[in-house]
């Protein structure tokens, strides 16, 4: 472990322990932690059941997506070699949703349809992305990946006339069975990408460098790609799209502990977690007795920061493959 | 390593190299030695099998490059490229550890010392917590030397590994290259833009022009002045330096009198 990995993994673990406790206390009603004590212990039933059915459930749920995101986009960041890769500016996420509204609109009772259909659209907007030139220029993969994210939005809404189009990602309403369904995906899947982290590593040399080293580049990429689409596609279809966090989270995790995706990888699944919380906490309290959406917050934070991004002086995050 | 015939072209290009055939000699320094274009870079990837010739063979072993899994092939033949770029920054001895995935599975944790000896013996240990963003050219093709020994090839090519260096850093080089080469005989092929570096270093050279073999020979039976100004196709003279020996310049023709 490095210095900055030593002071940076128990500050964000302080950090996601203390916004769990606001979480756990927000909301239409406040709920101090002597409360809770008094509730746990079987003093307050209706307390008891705000905390464990809706306020536990939401809890896990935002830190969960909020992890896989993050993962996702610093998987996708590597397997593209471009720090701007997040799925949901590559239309992958958009992707997503609108094949969950085509499998709504095909065979509505399909049990699992969303969770397949999600992945289907992930996988469809990626062969896209990896065919042609898209590769072969750094910035022309934004371009192509911000005009299908319009085109799949666009479509999504032409379609969703009268079915209902899958909503903005909002955690209002979460069941525990929903919740239970993330946890399933999010940890297979974070653990999956873990565990291929070297190989994001390994991407950052060029592919005729890896291929005199006998080691397979499509193999690498397709490999961090699925897990991309597998955790990117298990939020959209639990929750609908959250954006931005890919970009927003392995950035500012690359800020503070260094380019080493077996790093940054399970750091950014922490900071994910944490951020998402927070802004999902805020999101239920900040308009009551109304709620703003997680995906309206990060959207209000993702543009800008990717806009600072691309501005930045020194900016040198793009290089053409 | 031999080569059979080897033609190449790119794909709509007229052709490149043309019915090349010569052995490369085991536990020597080869260097290829031409003018821009003629093809000698291209000559270098076919022997790595990163491209495959359009007609002809290049057999490793007295095996067919292309018949060989990229695996094995990785732990036989190793390339210094002449474009090293890296898309994100990575520390020194990381990079070196890549070499060693030729001999490992793809998901394995090579340990440190498992790389220390080549980064000894390219002078690298101060540098290897670095990341390559804080190192000079020189101190960076010393890393991607270290990579390729990594692989603990038989073959080590090299295109134009001294073209971005300064000349104490050429030198510095060229000595590690001479040691690697009898210590532990590895074979070295290189693409060399100096000539005198390489008629220095090299045990056997070869002179290639528009696509086609014109020479293989010691460099000693290559001081010739006519057959080095038609290849390069300009004014050549040889001339003897004390304590140094021939040296090859180039002398724009002077007009005679009238």
């Amino acid at each position: 472990m490095t210095k900055s990995e030593k002071v940076w993994y128990p500050i964000i673990l302080v950090m996601l322990v203390i916004t769990i406790l606001f979480a756990m206390m927000l909301g239409a009603s406040f709920i101090t932690p002597q409360q809770m004590v008094t509730a746990f212990k079987g003093g307050n039933p209706n307390q008891l059941d705000i905390l464990i059915n809706i306020r536990f459930p939401r809890i896990l749920a935002a830190m969960l997506c909020g992890g896989m995101l993050a993962v996702a986009g610093a998987a996708s960041q590597a397997a593209f070699r471009n720090v701007l890769a997040d799925p949901s500016i590559l239309g992958v996420t958009s992707a997503s949703d609108f094949f969950i509204l085509i499998g709504a609109i095909l065979i509505p009772a399909f049990p699992g349809s969303k969770l397949l259909f999600s992945i289907l659209g992930g996988l469809f907007a990626l062969a896209l992305l990896t065919r042609g030139p898209a590769l072969k220029s750094p910035y022309r993969l934004i371009i192509i990946g911000v005009a299908m994210m319009l085109t799949f939005t666009g479509f999504e809404q032409l379609f969703a006339n009268g079915f209902g189009g899958q909503t903005l990602g909002s955690f209002n309403g979460i069941t525990w069975s929903q919740t239970e369904m993330l946890l399933l995906l999010g940890v297979s899947g974070m653990i999956a990408a873990v565990i291929i982290s070297p190989w994001a590593n390994y991407l950052k040399l060029s592919t005729e460098q890896l291929q005199t080293k006998g080691v397979s580049v499509s193999l690498m990429r397709i490999a961090l790609l699925l897990v991309v689409v597998y955790l990117s596609s298990g939020v959209s279809s639990v929750v609908g799209t959250v954006p931005f966090m890919g970009i927003v989270v392995p950035n500012v995790v690359r800020y503070l502990v260094g380019r080493d995706y077996q790093t940054i990888i399970p750091l950014s699944m922490l900071v994910g977690a944490w951020l998402l919380l927070v802004v999902d906490t805020i999101g239920r309290i900040a308009v009551l007795p109304s709620e703003l959406s997680a995906a309206v917050i990060m959207t209000v934070i993702g543009g800008p920061f990717l806009i600072l991004m691309l501005q930045r002086k020194n900016f040198n995050g793009l290089k053409s493959s | 390593m031999d080569l059979n015939q080897v033609s190449y072209h790119y794909p709509q290009q007229p052709i490149l190299l043309n019915h090349i055939s010569a052995r490369v000699p085991v536990g020597h320094i080869l260097s290829i030695i031409g003018p821009n274009g003629a093809g000698k870079s291209t000559l270098l990837k076919l022997m790595t099998g990163i491209i495959q010739p359009s007609a002809g063979q290049v057999q490793l072993d007295g095996q067919p490059i292309s018949s060989i899994p990229q695996k094995q092939l990785a732990t036989k033949v190793a390339l210094v490229s002449q474009q090293n770029d890296i898309f994100d920054d990575m520390k020194v001895i990381d990079v070196v550890k890549t070499g060693r995935l030729a001999h490992h599975n793809l998901l394995a944790t090579i340990a440190d010392d498992e790389v220390a000896q080549y980064i000894q013996a390219t002078h690298l240990d101060a540098l290897a917590q670095r990341p390559m963003s804080s190192l000079s050219g020189g101190q960076r093709q010393r890393v991607w030397l270290a990579s390729a020994l990594a692989q603990d090839p038989n073959y080590l090519l090299l295109d134009e590994p001294t073209t971005y260096l300064d000349i104490h850093y050429q030198a510095e080089l060229m000595a590690i290259l001479s040691r690697l080469n009898q210590q532990k005989h590895i074979t070295v092929i290189m693409v060399l833009h100096d000539i005198n570096q390489a008629f220095k270093i090299s045990d056997v050279l070869w002179l290639v022009k528009q696509g086609q073999l014109v020479k293989v020979a010691p460099p000693a039976e290559c001081y010739d002045r006519q057959l080095l100004a038609s290849i390069f196709e300009t004014n050549i003279q040889i001339v003897d330096v004390p304590n140094y020996g021939k040296y090859i310049v180039e002398i724009p023709e002077v007009r005679a009198e009238s």
